[in-house]
């Protein structure tokens, strides 16, 4: 009794246990949904390329559930996994191939035993590579590719490699609490790497520079420990993983893509059928869909963080200050706005728009007045509760100025909120910046932009649906990656439970 | 491991030598880059998807495209006013289906909508405007020649058509007519079960819900044109192809006498006018008459008979109206081109032959042969003027019941406290001002309306016992201001016709059992009016010609799926002059050249 007991919360704590559970639960439903998909009703015909993504993730179902049994009897017989079974995960790797993402990070847990943050960011990253490679490779079968294109596919194919050299190295060297001084070198090409916008990357060469240069123990723990929460939380990694991929692919978009196929109208090919010329399809002026929502990632990632930032910021400095003075300064803030709050913010937006004309810098602006108020709320709970704890006390006996006070001990200690709030509410701002598009409020019509090709998508959803649903879908997975990722940081940041 | 490596690079070395670039592909274009020309291109939301192919097709063109997008009528003429635009995406329709209403207003000099002052233009308008036949059709390809080849003020986009669904769950589709240029005929439809005409209420859609004026005269556009047509007859008809007839008018017959410049109608005594009492119309007993024709025709012609005076330039061309009181000139005059006298054309299919002409409407007693005669003449000879006739704005109102509302001074007309013939705060339902006083000469009388709909019955003393009786007894015009709600509304019978099925749609309602799709000719036609002062087009006419050889009609008909039709200008539905508009490049780079240097 005790020993099954014992298994049981083994198994539960066992992230590879859990994780192979996640991977099942998904490539079963995938190859389901692909199942379903693979007929085509109305001709009473089977679709040849989806009933091979079926089997092809049918086997993956199997063999993934062959290896949740595997880990099953490991835990209960040994307590532990052994080698043979982590070997096995070697080929799951391949799955990559298949687009399948949660079999191929659950290879990437499984193969190793030491779980550093930097192992999961260095496996994320090459993941994040290779689909952008894998991506941008659809782009071969357009009638031509851009001038930059070789070039950067080279590049993208070199950095690749370089952090799959990074992956075995972090295995090797890095532990839990310190890396070797050289470290520093390649933590520092990682941070020039992240400039193809791998977030991952940025992530990695951060962490590994922290720890090549023996910094303060006590930040790294913070660090790292912040990470390992974020990292056991199987979603909120999913979301983080999306959120990358669309930012990375959004910067390299421009050397790998050809904006042309994107907004110049083809009147060839109107309304055409998914097929590998246009993978997603091509709207009702005969532009590539496909390309189409990769640049439209652009205006959505650009127009969801400004319009975060900004009355994060914004909103931030006037609750910080409201907070800490309080009476008349918390009330005349406070009090103004409430009236701002009482505004609903969508309609703010449209009135601005309406009033300064549809453009980016509009539509951030209209996006960003609105939100000011919450944010400022936020601060001001904060910065309230803090300012009665000791080391303010301590900071102003020792006769630091209000200014310092504020932005070097109270700010920095109610940020964790704030990163929370902001995750949370990009999500609601790429939606409301689709919204305003869908109205014909925000960008140019011809512009690629989610809400833009989702209109176009709308009037042609009983005759060709697919216009409508990839966009929507591309909206609807960035949202939830945002909420989910905002989730995993609310519960990793949470001072309660530190 | 190493060979597989290598195996690997010269791979993707292999595969990368197949891959053709842009600049392989396309060329440099360095060329292009320089000295790009913007253009601004103002259009209304609705038009989006026009607006959107004339910027690719200028940008493929090597100009730069601004788009300036107006959510509604009201802001896009605001901007238009002020000259913010290179280019206007504008739609015409010639509801009277002649050429000259087609160019008269929209090109000539002072015209009501024109922005063009070119006095050879004006010459060859008012010389087309004379002639008929093939010689008319010349004329007016000489002014196309001009108007669009020689000055390219206009570049043409595309003629439209009629796509109408039908609720045929409902409603007989064979009884639904949808012709080209007149509104909409309700008189003619008819349930499936005719058993429900006297009891349900067809329900017909619209898109404006604010009425401009149910005075014939005091307005011309979307929000009155079907409810005025229904409401008021005229002295002619046209057909679903736009040829005039006195069928379903208040005519029996009317005849051209020679020389193109005296018109003759005789009319039917089978026609009174009906009023609303207590939320239902009853017939006055009065006849519409001769006296009445001719107080219409004369106010519709006098731009000072009412305030707000909107159709009076389409009656420009009437000189006098009078009642023929001698049947002596029925009788000696012949008509245009045959040795038939008028009287002779005017009696083919009357009840009774013509013994008498009678004196005034108390007299008047067609069983006996006591007919009125009513006479039209114009200063020049314009044959056209018929069209003009069968037109909304040249509908018969009650002399007796207009003269006695409108007792104001007409200089000095204040709205807020003048009630005008017409004023739609009279039939508003639920307002203070609810009064209604119309006279309806034509099958339908409005009842009342609010922002939802309104409602119409059929007036009792309307051509009784004839093919033309209104055969449903009620009429609920249902406003719906966006067309895809509207179609919505008619998939599940909310409405039963809807007049304007949206190209991109047709399949959806081709493919639905409980619909019907009626397609027709229009006289839409779609184009990009240049601005004609203060921009570089309004200067320049190899810009405006670089612009005009831009527009590739082919494409925007591949858009539109092939439910467009080819257009060199607003007379292109009405006569094919033979003309074409076709893109070509070399010549816009010729223009452009010719235009920078």
């Amino acid at each position: 009794m005790k020993n099954s007991l014992h298994v049981k919360l083994l198994l539960k704590i066992t992230q590879e246990y859990v994780n192979s559970h996640f991977t099942l639960v998904f490539s079963l439903l995938f190859s389901l949904l692909f199942l379903a998909y693979s007929y085509n009703f109305s001709t009473q015909s089977w679709r040849p390329i989806v009933l091979i993504f079926f089997v092809i993730y049918a086997i993956i179902t199997a063999y993934v559930g062959f290896l949740t049994l595997r880990i099953k009897q490991d835990l209960a017989s040994y307590s532990d996994i052994r080698k043979s079974t982590r070997l096995l995960g070697y080929p799951l790797l391949l799955t990559i191939v298949s687009g399948n993402i949660f079999s191929t990070s659950f290879a990437f847990l499984l193969i190793s035993r030491s779980k550093t943050a930097e192992y999961t960011f260095a496996a994320y990253a090459l993941i994040t590579q290779l689909f952008i490679i894998g991506i941008s490779a659809l782009n071969l079968f357009k009638p031509y590719v851009t001038d930059t294109y070789l070039l950067a596919m080279g590049l993208f194919l070199l950095l690749a490699i370089f952090y799959i050299v990074m992956l075995m190295l972090c295995t090797k060297f890095v532990t839990s609490e310190a890396a070797p001084k050289w470290m520093l070198l390649p933590g520092i090409l990682l941070l020039i790497a992240s400039l193809t916008g791998n977030l991952f990357a940025t992530l990695l060469g951060y962490s590994l520079i922290q720890k090549a240069r023996k910094a303060n123990p006590s930040t790294i723990e913070k660090w790292q420990r912040i990470w390992e929460k974020i990292l056991r939380n199987t979603m909120a990694v999913f979301g983080l993983f999306f959120i990358v991929l669309m930012f990375s692919l959004s910067v390299t978009s421009s050397w790998t893509f050809d904006y042309d196929f994107a907004i110049e109208n083809n009147y060839g090919a109107l309304l055409q059928t998914p097929s590998l010329e246009y993978p997603l399809g091509t709207d009702n002026y005969g532009r590539d869909l496909f390309s189409r929502i990769v640049f439209g990632a652009q205006i959505s990632l650009i127009v969801g963080f400004f319009s975060t930032i900004i009355p994060a910021l914004i909103g931030g400095t006037l609750g910080a200050f409201s907070g800490y003075y309080g009476k008349a300064t918390d009330n005349i803030i406070m009090r103004s706005l409430d009236i701002l709050y009482a505004i609903p913010g969508i309609l703010l937006a449209i009135a601005i728009i309406a009033a300064f004309g549809a453009n980016t810098m509009n539509l951030i602006i209209a996006l960003s007045v609105g939100a000011i108020p919450t944010y400022a709320r936020t601060m001001r709970a904060n910065v309230m509760q803090l300012s009665n704890f000791e080391f303010v006390e301590s900071a102003r006996a020792l006769g630091a100025s209000d200014a310092a006070i504020i932005f070097k001990h109270i700010v920095p200690n109610s940020l964790a909120p704030m990163i929370v709030k902001a995750t949370l509410t990009i999500g609601g701002a790429v939606i409301s910046t689709s919204s305003l598009s869908f109205l014909g409020l925000g960008i140019e019509p011809h512009i690629p932009e989610w809400g833009n090709i989702l209109k176009v998508g709308s009037t042609y959803l009983e005759t060709h649906s697919y216009v409508a649903i990839f966009p929507g879908l591309c909206i609807m997975l960035l949202v939830l990656s945002f909420n989910f990722l905002g989730d995993g940081l609310r519960d990793a940041l949470d001072p309660k439970s530190n | 491991m190493k060979r597989l490596l290598v195996f690997l690079f010269i791979a993707v070395l292999a595969l990368a030598g197949c891959v053709q670039t842009k600049t392989e592909v396309e060329g440099s274009k360095d060329s292009k880059e320089k000295g790009k020309k913007t253009v601004e291109v103002l259009g209304m939301a609705a038009s989006e998807e026009d607006m959107n192919i004339v910027r690719d097709q200028l940008v493929k063109n090597g100009f730069e495209v601004k788009l300036n997008i107006q959510p509604d009528y009201g802001s896009f003429s605001a901007q238009k006013d002020a000259g913010n635009y290179d280019l206007a995406l504008s739609s015409w329709t010639t509801v009277t289906g002649n050429p000259d209403y087609a160019v008269r207003g929209l090109f000539k000099t002072g015209g009501d909508y024109s922005i063009v002052s070119d006095s050879s233009l004006d010459a060859l308008i008012e010389e087309a405007s004379t002639l008929t036949g093939d010689a008319a059709a010349a004329k007016y390809k000489e002014l196309e020649q001009l108007l669009v080849f020689d000055q390219a003020y206009i570049a043409p986009l595309y003629i439209s058509n009629k796509y109408q669904g039908i609720y045929s769950e409902l409603v007989n589709p064979k009884t639904v007519h949808l012709p080209k240029s007149r509104a909409q005929v309700w008189e003619n439809i008819e349930f499936n079960d005719s058993s429900k005409n006297a009891t349900e209420p067809l329900i017909l859609h619209q898109t404006i819900d604010s009425l401009t004026s149910l005075d014939p005269i005091k307005g011309n556009d979307g929000s009155i044109n079907t409810l005025n047509t229904n409401m008021y007859v005229r002295l002619v008809n046209l057909t679903d192809t736009d040829e005039v007839i006195s069928d379903g008018s208040l005519s029996y017959n009317h005849a051209i006498a020679e020389g193109n410049q005296e018109y003759y109608f005789i009319l039917r005594d089978d026609l009174n006018f009906a009023a609303v009492k207590d939320g239902t119309a009853v017939d006055t007993g009065e006849l519409v008459s001769a006296e009445d024709v001719v107080f219409s025709l004369n106010r519709a012609k006098d731009s000072k008979s009412v305030p707000d005076h909107r159709t009076y330039s389409l009656h420009e061309n009437i000189e006098t109206v009078e009642i023929v009181s001698d049947l002596a000139e029925l009788q000696k005059k012949k008509i245009a081109g045959s040795d038939q006298s008028v009287l002779d054309a005017l009696s083919q299919n009357l009840p009774a032959s013509v013994t008498q002409l009678a004196k005034d409407k108390g007299t008047v007693n067609n069983a006996a042969g006591a007919y009125q005669v009513v006479k039209i003449t114009t200063p020049t000879p314009f044959p056209q003027v018929l069209n003009y006739l069968a037109h909304q704005s040249g509908g018969i109102v009650s002399e007796k019941q207009v003269t006695s509302i409108n007792t104001y001074d007409v200089a000095a007309y204040n709205p807020d406290k003048d009630i005008a013939y017409g004023d739609q705060a009279t039939v508003t339902e639920g307002t203070a001002t609810y009064n209604n006083h119309l006279y309806a000469s034509g099958p339908y009388i409005l009842i009342k309306k609010n922002d939802y709909e309104a409602q119409f019955v059929k007036n009792p003393a309307y051509r009784v016992g004839s093919e033309y009786e209104p055969k449903i007894a009620k009429i609920n015009v249902r406003f719906i201001a966006d067309n895809d709600s509207a179609l919505s509304a008619l998939r599940n019978g909310e409405i039963h016709v809807l007049q304007s099925v949206p190209e991109t749609k047709l399949d959806i309602v081709k493919s639905d059992t409980k619909l019907t799709l009626n397609t027709a000719d229009s006289n839409a036609v779609s184009y990009l009016q240049m601005n004609t002062s203060g921009r570089p087009v309004s200067v320049s006419v190899d810009l405006r010609k670089a612009i005009l050889y831009s527009i590739n009609q082919d494409e925007f008909i591949s858009y539109y799926q092939g439910n467009k039709k080819p257009a060199v200008s607003t007379v292109s539905p009405l006569i094919n002059t033979g003309l074409k508009l076709e893109a070509d490049s070399k010549k816009v780079k010729e223009y452009l050249k010719a235009y920078n240097d």
